[in-house]
């Protein structure tokens, strides 16, 4: 097997010497070829720039819709609670007690019985009963029961002018001017 | 080669430093320097879910959310100019001016957090707050405080409940909790400012919050507003106790109207007695007295041991055992029908009907009825009512329990088997809650789940309609006043004495009922109403009669029910 091998190094030897005496390498004077650099350091630095600046405005909107989203937000929230409140004011208006109480007050009554016209025919079923104040559903309980007086007179107890005296100490000093004079007079009485 | 180790040296220990430092950070307590990495300029915002409406048969909201505010001041930025802010907020929030000049000055000192107002709407909490700031006055700030408003105030209140602060305390709102109350979610993110605007491409998380799911009950709410209203006004006019009135749809049990008086505002429930906040319908048991007999008639008559024209011969008064029974008019020994039994309401007769039946017999059609079980259509604290079992049955409790005494009901159960003799003797379970619902203890209620069970034939329900209707007949009835006009009506009436529930013995006060439905030859309604211990004299006809045939005449008319023209009830009172 090796043979054979040893056979093609040789023959591989002398076709390579005979390359190599035909092309004899000599020394290529050096020949620099000067591309002009202006326009990639340009080019690189137009990128550059234009990335960061790219960036820089990409961030500024984006921080910019990121202020208006909040706004939005805040306004949707505005909105929706006013919505809300509408709504619940709508609600109370609907609430049978205040319709009930507006329609009674323009005189109307919820029948005892209901009676149903027919549109073709035009006849009416049901025994037809008349609505009367009496019908009306009291709407507000019956207001509480007030007494009989609502300012009562005061209770005045006469106290017996000459049993008792009143004390040294009174601090009313009103009570001791207009008690004056008969303090006086019970003094002199004693 | 000297320098270069001395490089590698120097290089060494700078990178150890870093590595001792790299354990300190991560292998020591890395959790609470992520924690401060992240607190650092982050906004954490929760999203509070909103609480589910509670409905009405027709979707009008009975309580509905709405987006609130909290008003709070901060004391050391608002304590100088006190007065001239309290002065703004007193006007635009309706508060009191003197507590709101108490909290701008801190009610303690140091306090930096004092609520002005809770449960502001949204819209006017942050206008008032945004006039301040354009004022000049700075300290004032709001916070989310969701409001719960019920809309029609004490409509259905006894049903619906009410919330305290923070959490439900009553009625549905407590029992359908977790479905009503929903899941708050949570925001959070990376801000620059104090406006807590987002820095865009930060980290930044958002939980969105689940909420509650409406809650859409059986009630009709002008209907349910009417019936209070009519309840309210007889209660007041006899005096009474308290009063309860139900109205149902014959067909599917459901609950178009279940009144009680006293009520309450749910808006305002500390306003409200302790008392009156529950449904005494649902939780207070009494004897139903002779409405309890439609129950005994039609029993006898699908159990084939009676007939509407089975004579009786009543005699003045009845000896049993030791005891006597009587009835509630004097008479001498009468002749009377079965019939003329339920018209007339004798007691007397009623029992020696009742004779046909042993104990355990009686006991197992009222069950079937529902007597003495849970109606379960989510009502809290709802009595089961009391019915002895059949076997502890004395013969003595049996003839008392054939006229409605000696067994405790509550009102839905009792308007409920009323309905089972409307719908032609099949018993539909009762339901407060459309479609269905699951309750805070987990048992599934509703339309969707209401059972429908047989109690007695169809012949024997028509024959005690037919009967019934003889009650409201102005010749042979004790009940004329009950008639709608133009309807046939059937129903019957019942006055019962109460129970003190302290001695546990009649204290001499009634409980006037009526029961009954309309159109009686095809029913659509059933309407029972209970006026307890009233001061004014009177009895279930005349009392409870009058209130039953306006609400009647309401629904039949509310929901287009033509009168059906049928022949009215030619059957014999006595013979």
């Amino acid at each position: 097997m090796s043979s054979p091998a040893l056979q093609a190094r040789t023959r591989v030897t002398r076709i390579a010497q005979e390359a190599v005496d035909k092309a004899r390498l000599t020394v290529v004077p050096r020949m620099r070829t000067r591309a002009p650099r202006v326009p990639f350091v340009t080019l690189v630095s137009l990128v550059l720039v234009g990335g960061i600046v790219g960036l820089l405005l990409f961030n500024t909107s984006m921080q910019q819709a990121s202020f208006a989203a909040s706004n939005l937000e805040e306004q949707a929230d505005t909105l929706a609670a006013r919505e809300q409140t509408l709504r619940m004011e709508l609600d109370e208006l609907r609430n049978p007690q205040r319709v009930a109480t507006e329609a009674q007050q323009m005189g109307m009554v919820i029948p005892s019985a209901p009676v149903f016209l027919d549109l073709k025919t035009g006849k009416t079923s049901g025994v037809r009963t008349p609505a009367t104040r009496e019908n009306a559903i009291q709407l507000l309980p019956p207001a509480p029961i007030k007494p009989k007086v609502l300012a009562p007179d005061p209770t005045i107890v006469k106290v017996p002018a000459t049993t008792t005296e009143v004390p040294p100490t009174t601090t009313d000093a009103k009570q001791r001017a207009t008690d004056g004079r008969q303090k006086q007079r019970k003094n002199r009485s004693r | 080669m000297l320098r270069l180790r001395i490089g590698f040296v120097l290089i060494a220990m700078v990178l150890s430093f870093f590595g001792a430092r790299l354990v300190q950070l991560q292998g020591v307590d890395p959790r609470s320097y992520a924690a401060m990495a992240a607190s650092e300029g982050a906004v954490r915002v929760p999203l509070l879910a909103e609480r589910g409406d509670i409905l009405d048969r027709n979707g009008i909201p009975l309580a509905d959310s709405i987006k609130g505010k909290v008003v709070f001041a901060d004391p050391s930025l608002t304590a100088d100019k006190a007065p001239e802010i309290a002065r703004l907020l007193s006007d635009r929030l309706s508060v009191d001016y003197f507590k709101t000049l108490t909290a701008l000055r801190g009610r303690h000192d140091g306090s930096r957090y004092e609520y002005i107002a809770r449960r502001v709407p949204s819209t006017l909490a942050t206008d008032t707050v945004a006039e301040l700031e354009e004022l000049g006055y700075t300290g004032v700030g709001t916070d989310d405080d969701p409001i719960r408003d019920y809309p029609a105030g004490d409509v259905a209140a006894n049903l619906i409940g009410y919330m305290g602060t923070d959490e439900p305390l009553g009625g549905f709102e407590r029992t359908f909790d977790k479905q009503l109350a929903g899941t708050d979610g949570e925001a959070t993110w990376q801000s620059s400012s104090s406006k807590s605007v987002r820095i865009p491409l930060r980290e930044s998380t958002t939980k969105e919050p689940k909420d509650g799911a409406p809650l859409r009950t059986t009630i009709d709410r002008d209907l349910q507003w009417f019936t209070q209203k009519v309840l309210a006004q007889t209660v007041a006019q006899y005096k009474a106790a308290s009063g309860s009135a139900v109205v149902l749809d014959t067909r599917t049990g459901e609950t178009l109207a279940l009144a009680d008086v006293p009520t309450f505002d749910a808006n305002h429930p500390a306003d409200a007695k302790e008392e009156d906040l529950g449904s005494r319908a649902m939780s207070e048991t009494y004897e139903p007295g002779s409405v309890e007999k439609v129950l005994t008639v039609s029993s006898l008559i699908d159990a084939g041991k009676a007939f509407p024209r089975q004579k009786f011969k009543v005699p003045p008064n009845l000896a049993r055992q030791d005891r006597v029974i009587g009835d509630w008019w004097d008479h001498g020994p009468i002749r009377l029908t079965l019939a003329g039994i339920i018209a007339q309401s004798s007691n007397i007769g009623t029992v020696l009907a009742a004779d046909a039946f042993t104990p355990p017999q009686l006991v197992d059609y009222l069950r079937k009825f529902g007597l003495g079980q849970r109606t379960d259509v989510g009502v809290r604290g709802e009595t089961a009512g009391i019915l002895t079992p059949g076997d502890q049955m004395t013969s003595q409790t049996k003839d008392r329990v054939a006229f409605g005494q000696s067994v405790s009901v509550n009102v839905l159960q009792m308007a409920a088997a009323v309905n089972a003799i409307a719908n032609g003797g099949v018993r539909v379970a009762p339901s407060l809650i459309s479609g269905r619902a699951v309750t805070d203890d987990g048992v599934v209620v509703g339309t969707d789940v209401a059972t429908r069970t047989r109690v007695v034939s169809k012949e024997a329900a028509r024959a005690t309609a037919k009967m019934m209707e003889k009650v409201v007949d102005p010749e042979d009835g004790v009940a004329p006043r009950a008639q709608v006009p133009g309807y046939l009506v059937a129903g019957k009436t019942g006055t019962a004495q109460r129970v003190n529930p302290v001695t546990g013995l009649y204290d001499g006060s009634t409980s006037l009922s009526f029961g009954g439905f309309a159109p009686a030859d095809d029913a659509r309604f059933t309407v029972y109403v209970v006026i307890h211990a009233p001061q004014v004299d009177g009895g279930g006809g005349s009392v409870a009669g009058p209130v039953f045939s306006r609400i009647m005449g309401y629904v039949l008319g509310r929901y287009g029910v033509e009168p059906t023209n049928g022949k009215p009830s030619r059957l014999p009172v006595e013979w």
